[in-house]
């Protein structure tokens, strides 16, 4: 690998321990996968900032880190495992919330921003076309490659660190063009209209292109939403390894097929039977007592969604609808807080059940329009999961259960 | 016992021994495992139940959150988790958990030949796995 005289010095310990040692994780990685040389970034979104993800091993790396220097490049944080303001209020453990304000401190004496979210680019964190990224969250690094354009690996939180204190990324996976490419076509017979649809066909592109490349093609002339987008992005990072998909007309790379499609590619069809496979992986039909939507965080239009469903109305199950404190201020001021207060539900900031700790309250059942929090769900909280539309989702929680889709 | 030596490359130098934990279904750390215990937790994941502990962990490759990087140097950390990792295709988030856990790791590996109970040498350095299983 051929570091330039800045980064040899990096490299050699001349600024210090801590450049030194994240130098040596960076120039591991790209001898690993045969990177040529650094890519300078200015753009860091850090994973591993819950302290449920990064436990004691984790806080400590970054406490040692953050007394040892600080990062160079602009850093926001990932979705945490509290509400970092209103945690007592809303029961979290105090133990475990103690530690994740320890941890937020070492990242914020670092010089992070206290983003918590992972929908940065919705709050201020926005990756223009082609830029190179150190970016870690599973759903947005497919968002900012596949929707935005956008340049980055799939980092874990000690290479995110690493890219945040040297300012660099080694050069190679979807940095270069040649691993932009597609690997996988896939022609969707059955499009999907809600966020929902959009997740299970995301879903089923995460678990038939594993970590290839996909491309999408039959979607054309369908003008998708922001939220429709984010659902897709969070899905094919659940159910495979997806960092970058393309769909033919939508996303930026691919203006026609021959744009984006390698010289070698398998081909899959993404039909009824493919779309009730994914559908009956998360069927739940009974009682219900814990609703989640939100993940990836609500835009201000779900929330408004949200609010219009439960205005006048009264629910009988738990009901959280997760969002960032940037979107919930905006909530705030339009009124849809608090009529989502008034109907019983609660706006959760920072965090969602994929990295909180599960709740003293045992809950035996998550209802969700999420197919990253209906895949995760199940092992972290112990609960049988049900992936239904936004609107069965509120109808589900004013029940206190659910009886299945009509047919 | 037999004995059979498979060639791949290294990912993160070391050495270290213990008995086969083998799988031909992705892993995520993140979520599929609890670093506290060591054991897995993904529903319907056929390691599902299984500890992790003093294991060498041979799986294809890894997926799902970055959050599982510092999940696995926890896993380490704790004493719990496996002490080499073999893949056919090393992924990043679980590299950079390696690399920062030294955890001896080596990848392009015919993971066919290794089987769950076989006695495995994992020489990363050398990118080399040796397996030894019962006749």
């Amino acid at each position: 690998m051929r570091l330039d005289d800045d980064e040899q010095k990096m490299l050699d310990g001349a600024h210090g321990e801590l450049v030194q040692k994240c130098m040596k994780i960076l120039v591991a990685l790209g001898e690993i996968y045969g990177a040529e040389k650094m890519i300078p970034v200015n753009n860091v979104h850090s994973p591993g900032v819950s302290y449920r993800v990064a436990g004691d091993a984790g806080l400590n790396y970054v406490k040692d880190a953050s007394k040892m220097g600080k990062f160079k490049i602009s850093v926001t944080l990932n979705t945490i495992g509290i509400d970092s303001e209103r945690w007592k209020e809303l029961g979290f453990a105090e133990d475990f919330s103690i530690s994740q304000l320890e941890l937020l401190d070492a990242y914020k004496q670092m010089g992070a921003k206290e983003m918590y979210t992972c929908t940065p680019y919705l709050t201020g964190n926005i990756p223009y076309y082609g830029e190179h990224l150190a970016w870690g969250e599973s759903s947005a690094i497919s968002f900012s490659n596949s929707i935005l354009g956008a340049r980055t690996n799939r980092e874990g939180g000690p290479s995110a660190l690493a890219a945040a204190v040297t300012g660099r990324v080694p050069a190679y996976g979807y940095h270069l063009d040649e691993n932009r490419k597609a690997t996988c076509h896939i022609k969707v017979e059955r499009r999907p209209n809600t966020d929902r649809e959009w997740a299970i066909l995301g879903y089923y592109v995460g678990s038939v292109a594993s970590k290839d490349v996909p491309v999408l093609t039959g979607m054309e002339d369908i003008n998708p939403t922001i939220e429709n987008l984010k659902a897709i992005s969070a899905a094919v990072a659940s159910s495979g390894a997806v960092a970058l998909f393309h769909i033919v007309g939508i996303t930026p790379e691919a203006p026609t097929l021959e744009a984006v499609l390698g010289e070698q590619y398998k081909m899959v069809t993404f039909d009824d039977r493919e779309y009730q496979k994914v559908v009956d992986k998360f069927t739940y039909t009974g009682s219900v007592d814990f609703v989640v939507i939100g993940c990836p965080h609500c835009t201000i239009n779900e929330i408004e969604h949200a609010a219009q469903l439960l205005s006048d109305k009264s629910i009988k199950a738990d009901m959280w609808i997760c969002t960032s404190h940037q979107t919930k201020k905006l909530a705030d001021k339009m009124g849809y807080t608090a009529v989502i207060e008034a109907a019983g539900a609660k706006i959760i900031c920072d965090t969602c059940p994929v990295l909180c700790p599960t709740s003293s309250k045992g809950y035996r059942v998550i209802m969700t329009n999420s197919a990253k929090l209906a895949h995760y769900a199940p092992g972290l909280w112990n609960v049988e999961t049900g992936l239904i539309e936004t609107e069965d989702c509120v109808k589900a929680a004013i029940d206190g259960r659910w009886g299945g889709i009509k047919k | 016992m037999k004995k059979e030596t498979l060639q791949g490359r290294r990912i993160v130098e070391g050495i270290a021994e213990g008995r086969a934990l083998v799988t031909n279904e992705a892993l995520s750390f993140m979520g599929s495992i609890n670093s506290k215990t060591g054991y897995v937790i993904e529903r319907g994941h056929e390691l599902c139940g299984v500890c992790l502990q003093g294991k060498v962990l041979v799986f294809p490759t890894s997926k799902g959150s970055t959050g599982g990087s510092y999940m696995l140097y926890d896993v380490v950390n704790n004493g719990v988790g496996p002490v080499a990792i073999v893949n056919i295709e090393a992924e990043s988030v679980v590299v950079i958990g390696a690399i920062v856990a030294n955890l001896p790791m080596v990848d392009k590996i015919d993971i066919g030949r290794i089987h769950t109970g076989d006695y495995v040498r994992v020489d990363a350095t050398n990118g080399r796995v040796e397996v030894w299983r019962e006749e």
